[in-house]
């Protein structure tokens, strides 16, 4: 019971997750099944569905964006500051900052992560760990998208009596850049809202905003 | 936490997605009974092997899908030279002929044949859905 506690805004994401994801595949087989009839052709299970590159282009593609809008926050966060935002490292803080400051090297601390000790490669692999994660899974989730957007774009043009096309040729296409640049224009505005409308509004009680009787122009305060 | 299952899951999408395994025999076989069909003036048999909505739109009104086949006089198909899968999808290409399928949970079905290549524009097909 505790454990579930402590790690309870994961978990509720988690389930939240799975839940929109059954429902996408759910609500997505519908849907096909829905154009497979009016194309003449036979409804497929919600198991056919889920393994096809239909479903699997809508997923990766929201998945690319996803990551790509958190890799971008956490890299350009470490040079670019926004005064007045939560969001941000006061102005004057930009770059990695002191060894003293990250507390690795011989400013680790008794409890501080062991990699956090070590020097060299080792300590900036750590110490851009999380950006290379959220980078390494957007690059995957990219090239995922267009892996099944080709396949799914070469069945339709099957079906549209056309030749079908080369990755080569679908990566450089409008298609694959519009379902691409579909997602990254949404995600780009929800962390601009996020990082503006922060400065004047609050959320009391959690730590993605300043406490309520912060002032505008305090820079780098969590409630 | 959700990272090492983000990546297990994107492999999962690229693995059913990057066409291993695919199966190019059988709708190239499709097509070879077709044109052979068509050949041996079994149109009735040759019209078994189209999808549904091509068999139904391809007679005028007072005819039958076997005489309006026979009255195309579709070219041989010939060998086959080429075959693409992608998904419940094929285009088969013949030495005279594109033939375009479909995967029904019978089989592969026809749903163009005596198609033309236009530049740029869906191939212009004498048999079509």
């Amino acid at each position: 019971m505790r454990w579930i506690k402590d790690n309870a805004l994961s978990l509720a994401f988690l389930v939240m997750f799975l839940l929109a994801l059954a429902g996408q595949a759910w609500s997505g087989a519908i849907h096909y099944n829905e154009e497979q009839l009016v194309n003449g052709l036979q409804p497929v299970s919600v198991w056919a569905y889920v393994t096809s590159s239909s479903f699997a282009v809508d997923v990766a593609e929201n998945w690319q964006s996803e990551y790509l809008q958190f890799l971008l926050f956490i890299v350009l966060t470490v040079w670019l500051v926004q005064k007045g935002s939560p969001e941000s490292k006061q102005p004057g803080e930009e770059g990695p900052e002191a060894d003293r400051e990250q507390l690795v090297g011989e400013h680790a601390e008794k409890n501080s992560p062991r990699w956090a000790r070590a020097r060299g490669a080792r300590l900036w692999m750590y110490s851009n760990s999380l950006g290379l994660v959220m980078g390494t899974i957007f690059v995957l989730s990219w090239l995922a998208q267009s892996v099944a957007g080709l396949a799914a774009y070469n069945s339709e043009r099957i079906t549209d009596l056309r030749d079908p096309v080369t990755w080569g040729w679908y990566v450089t296409s409008s298609e694959f850049w519009n379902r691409s640049l579909q997602n990254w224009q949404s995600e780009l505005l929800a962390v601009l809202s996020m990082v503006v409308l922060s400065i004047y509004l609050r959320q009391r009680g959690s730590p993605e905003s300043k406490p309520v009787g912060a002032p505008h122009r305090a820079t780098s305060v969590e409630g | 936490m959700r990272s090492p299952f983000a990546v297990a899951a994107l492999g999962l999408a690229l693995a059913l997605t990057a066409g291993c395994g695919v199966d190019t025999a059988s709708p190239a076989r499709a097509a070879a009974r077709f044109h052979t069909a068509v050949a041996a003036h079994q149109e009735a048999a040759a019209c078994a092997l189209l999808t549904p909505t091509t068999a139904e739109k391809l007679p005028d009104p007072d005819e039958t899908c076997a005489q309006a086949l026979a009255a195309l006089k579709l070219g041989p198909g010939g060998r086959v030279t080429g075959v693409e899968v992608w998904g419940d999808d094929a285009v088969v290409r013949m030495a005279g002929d594109t033939v375009f399928l479909h995967r029904f949970s019978g089989g592969w079905r026809v749903t163009a044949a005596g198609c033309e290549p236009r530049r740029d524009l869906p191939y212009d097909c004498e048999v079509e859905d």
